[in-house]
């Protein structure tokens, strides 16, 4: 088990190189500069600006120092910061988006996974079709529809829940954000994991389990869980990624400091350090995530163990 | 015979299947009883409802299935309880083991885990109380090691270890009835022979009566006293088991009793193929000689891989208009040597030569058009058609690639013509696979094998997937197409009985390498080579007074992995202690009769000390 986290972890390392690579030359092919404002700068100030962040050098050059300070944890200097360099920025946005994230992310997970056993033991009864039609709704609404639409009922016409900002952190100011990222995957989910069920389900080891006398839960909870749990298991890699990106627009519509606020400013700003850098750390982040979710299948099928 | 109270008694029972397509009636009003003791055989064909009868006096129904009537358990009827009070039966005084054993059991589990819930749902056992009681009914089936058992997961168990483990959880709380649902079906024949045993030794020793669901009446004779046969959801006939199999009424008992085929000889049908005699007399046709396919199997990332020797040094030669049957267990390396003659799978070495041709050294253009002549049909009719493709296309299929100038015309002439040989009405030339039975489907199988009139046609596992009756229809047609055209066939089956029926000379394979090879009747008749003798004892043969009489015989030393290079000595244990694993010689016995290298079978059969059963373990 432990060579296998390991051999799987080693398979990282290309991934990741791979795509940096990718994304710093994609972006330095992109046309304009962070100095390229609405009024040009006089030749020699912006000489020296490139000079200063190794702007003028040839690209192979900036690569190999780039990649060199990635290595080192530097994820380099914002072009538009002159206080806080990359990794400080993500550093101040991180708890907030890790907060909002986090949460969204638990509770999709645990709705999720109960709202699809309830609907597989329930199907095609009616509180399995009033589930559907919700889980429904959460697929079709994107985020940018759904939290406005949060924002009007709760916050304006109801009054019951701030429409933005961080406040201190309390926890009406972060139910909103949550509810509008966790929904569409709480849907996903449960739907997934509704399928699984069933098919576990029909098995024939949980005839072999119910020809041996036992309950419905020890069944479903010892004998169906586990297998069922598979299909959920491999998306929740993806999932954390949608999270993510999700982010980035719940966190500007509700006004939150986190990760995605600055990567929006700097994409508007073509802040080339601090994209890359916000890059690179979501890719990380969905690695290691999905690191973590091809262990747990491990963990949930002996057989992918021993092979 | 002192009348006895039934344990089970079912009456009027009715079972339905809501379905898409309206309601399926799959049992109509059967009635039977169970009594204590006995081992009661229910036999019928795929959809007779044999299975659905039981699964439904077990409450095991699938949610669109309903059940009428009456199940009368020790007073009480079981369709009539609540699903708790069924809980208490269930397990404790009626237990089930089922047909596949690797499905049956719950795969993330421990053996131990499955086996000690049973004990704590009826019996509120726990702890070492329950451990010990696990470990005693493990080592009664007779698995070896079996501490060790008890914390492998059923992947890591060989599919005989599974199907004990099966009936030693099933025997856990003592049941009063056994209910098996194919429990051998998907076993090979030596551990069906085992099975058996120790299901029969249950029953003579803890008094268990056993119900047994089979579509193999040699099985039935082996093991039962009374027999129902069941056909569309009726029972048909009941009765004795030799009421049913020396005075049978009904004309469907007799027909499968006919269409089974048997490994005596002496099947009712009186289908006989043709004597061989060759046609043409052009000596050069199929020649494989020392043919190898050896795979390189990685076991963990810096583990040296270790070599699977499949097909290790196979050599014959095939006549044209010669049946040659190829048989052996699973794991034998029967059907990698079919698909190594074929070029589907590149041979590690050696040579197959086909009309003067060595097709091992042919580039895949040269290849392709060898393979107009050379066809195959293999075991799983539905899985082997294109599902989105109408019949009449795959049938079409090879003319397409191989009668390019042929009009569209021509092709559909030819196509219905070709229906019409293997009994498809040619009106069915736009239905899709799914449309049609098992049965209609292995002749489109065949159909399309054969459309090109080839020269070589292998059958793989041809008829294993189906019923007996369209089994006897398939081997008829088969025999039809070999002597209108001058069709070779190698005929691959694990079913000893199937191959007599349509070889005209047979090899037995064991662990990659031929064992023995001659005329079929010589074969059967004065087999030679233990392992071939071990084989022809384990078929049970349709005859109740011929099959309990028979004595089985049994080898010592172990299934052993095709990954030991010692498995091929098993019959020769004398060169055991050799330095270079010695590869046993076939040489010719008689003229014509060819036998690996063994020891004397005195040296090799198993006095009554428990056996030694190694496990395979797939990995």
């Amino acid at each position: 088990m432990l060579l296998y986290a390991l051999k799987r972890f080693l398979t990282t390392i290309p991934v990741l190189w791979i795509a940096i690579t990718v994304c710093f030359f994609i972006l330095r092919l992109s046309p304009g500069g962070p100095f390229d404002g609405e009024r040009p700068l006089p030749p020699a100030v912006k000489q020296n600006l490139e000079a200063h962040y190794n702007l003028d050098k040839p690209l192979v050059q900036q690569y190999a120092i780039y990649v060199g300070n990635v290595l080192q944890g530097d994820l380099g200097p914002s072009f538009t910061s002159e206080d806080f360099n990359v990794a400080e920025q993500l550093k101040l946005g991180l708890p907030y988006t890790i907060i909002i994230g986090g949460a969204a992310f638990i509770i999709a997970v645990l709705f999720g996974i109960l709202a699809g056993i309830y609907g597989a033991l329930w199907r095609n009864a009616w509180p399995d079709y009033v589930l559907a039609s919700i889980i429904l709704l959460g697929l079709i609404l994107p985020s940018f529809l759904l939290a406005p639409i949060f924002q009007l009922i709760f916050g304006v016409e109801l009054g019951w829940l701030p429409v933005g900002g961080w406040g201190d952190g309390e926890l009406r100011y972060i139910v909103l954000p949550v509810a509008v990222l966790a929904l569409p995957h709480i849907a996903r989910i449960s739907r997934l994991m509704r399928g699984a069920m069933i098919e576990v389900l029909h098995s024939n080891f949980i005839r072999t389990a119910r020809s041996k006398g036992l309950n419905t839960g020890p069944i479903v909870l010892r004998h169906a869980l586990k297998p069922a749990l598979m299909p959920v298991v491999s998306y929740l890699g993806p999932a954390a990624g949608y999270l993510l990106t999700g982010s980035i627009v719940v966190e500007t519509i509700f006004g939150l400091p986190g990760i995605g606020r600055y990567f929006i400013n700097a994409a508007l700003n073509r802040d080339y350090g601090m994209v890359l850098g916000t890059v690179i750390f979501y890719m990380v982040l969905i690695v290691m995530l999905n690191l973590i979710v091809d262990i747990l299948y491990a963990w949930l099928d002996p057989k992918v163990r021993s092979q | 015979m002192i009348a006895t109270i039934p344990l089970l008694s079912i009456r009027n029972l009715h079972v339905d299947f809501k379905t898409h397509d309206g309601l399926v009636e799959a049992v109509q009003g059967v009635s039977c009883d169970i009594l204590p003791g006995e081992c009661l055989g229910i036999v019928g064909e795929s959809g007779s409802g044999k299975s659905q009868t039981l699964l439904a006096a077990m409450g095991l129904l699938h949610r669109n299935g309903t059940a009428r009537g009456t199940v009368d358990f020790q007073g009480h009827n079981l369709l009539a309880m609540s699903r708790n009070e069924l809980n208490q039966i269930r397990g404790r005084d009626i237990s089930m083991i089922f047909q596949d054993p690797l499905t049956s059991l719950t795969p993330h589990l421990k053996i131990g885990t499955q086996m000690r819930e049973v004990l704590k749902t009826h019996q509120q056992m726990s702890g070492l109380v329950s451990d010990a009681k696990c470990l005693e009914w493990l080592e009664r089936v007779r698995i070896p090691l079996a501490g060790q058992r008890l914390r492998q997961y059923p992947h890591e168990l060989s599919g005989g270890m599974r199907q004990r483990v099966m009936i030693a959880m099933a025997m856990l709380c003592d049941p009063k009835l056994l209910i098996a649902d194919e429990p051998t079906t998907a076993l090979d024949v030596t551990i069906q022979a085992e099975i058996l045993d120790l299901m029969d030794e249950l029953r003579r020793d803890h008094g268990t009566a056993i119900a047994l669901i089979t579509h193999d009446m040699g099985v039935v004779a082996r093991m039962c006293d009374r027999i129902q046969v069941m056909r569309h959801g009726v029972y048909v006939e009941q009765g004795s088991a030799d009421d049913i199999f020396y005075r049978p009424q009904h004309d469907y008992t007799k027909m499968l009793l006919q269409a089974m085929p048997r490994l005596d000889g002496k099947s009712a049908s009186g289908r006989q193929i043709k004597p061989y005699q060759t046609r043409s007399e052009k000596a050069e046709f199929l020649t494989v000689s020392d043919l190898k396919v050896h795979f390189q199997i990685k076991n963990g990332f810096f583990a040296k891989p270790a070599v699977l020797r499949a097909v290790d040094g196979v050599s014959f030669d095939l006549r044209p208009g010669e049946t040659i049957g190829i048989v052996g267990e699973s794991g034998s390396g029967k059907s990698t040597l079919a698909r190594a003659v074929l070029q589907l799978i590149p041979p590690t070495s050696g040579t197959v030569t086909w009309l003067g041709s060595n097709l091992t050294t042919l580039d895949r253009q040269a290849m392709k058009q060898k393979r107009e002549d050379l066809q195959i049909v293999f075991q799983d009719p539905m899985a082997s058609l294109n599902p989105s493709m109408t019949i009449g296309d795959s049938i079409m299929e090879p003319l397409r690639i191989f009668r390019r100038d042929a009009t569209k015309t021509d092709r559909k002439l030819a196509v219905a013509a070709q229906m019409q040989r293997v009994g498809l009405e040619p009106s069915m030339i736009n239905r899709y696979p799914h449309e049609l039975s098992g049965g209609q489907n292995q002749r489109v199988g065949i159909a399309r094998a054969t459309i090109l009139q080839p020269k070589l046609v292998i059958c793989d596992e041809a008829v294993s997937a189906l019923d007996v009756s369209i089994q006897a229809q398939i081997l008829e047609l088969l025999g039809g197409l070999q002597a209108e055209f001058d069709l070779s066939f190698l005929f691959i089956s694990h079913d000893l009985s199937v191959v007599r029926e349509i070889s005209h000379r047979i090899m037995v394979m064991y662990q990659g390498c031929v064992v023995e090879m001659a005329d079929r009747d010589d074969l059967f008749r004065n087999p030679q080579h233990p392992y071939t003798r071990q084989l022809i004892s384990a078929v049970p043969i349709p005859d109740p007074d011929i099959e309990k009489s028979r004595k089985r015989l049994r080898l010592k030393g172990e299934l052993s992995s095709p990954l030991d290079p010692m498995a091929r000595v098993r019959f020769l244990p004398s060169r055991m202690g050799d330095e270079v694993p010695y590869l046993p010689k076939l040489q010719e016995r008689f003229p014509g009769h060819f036998v690996a290298e063994h020891d004397p079978l005195e040296d090799l059969v198993l006095d009554d000390e428990p056996e030694l059963e190694r496990d395979l373990t797939p990995s």
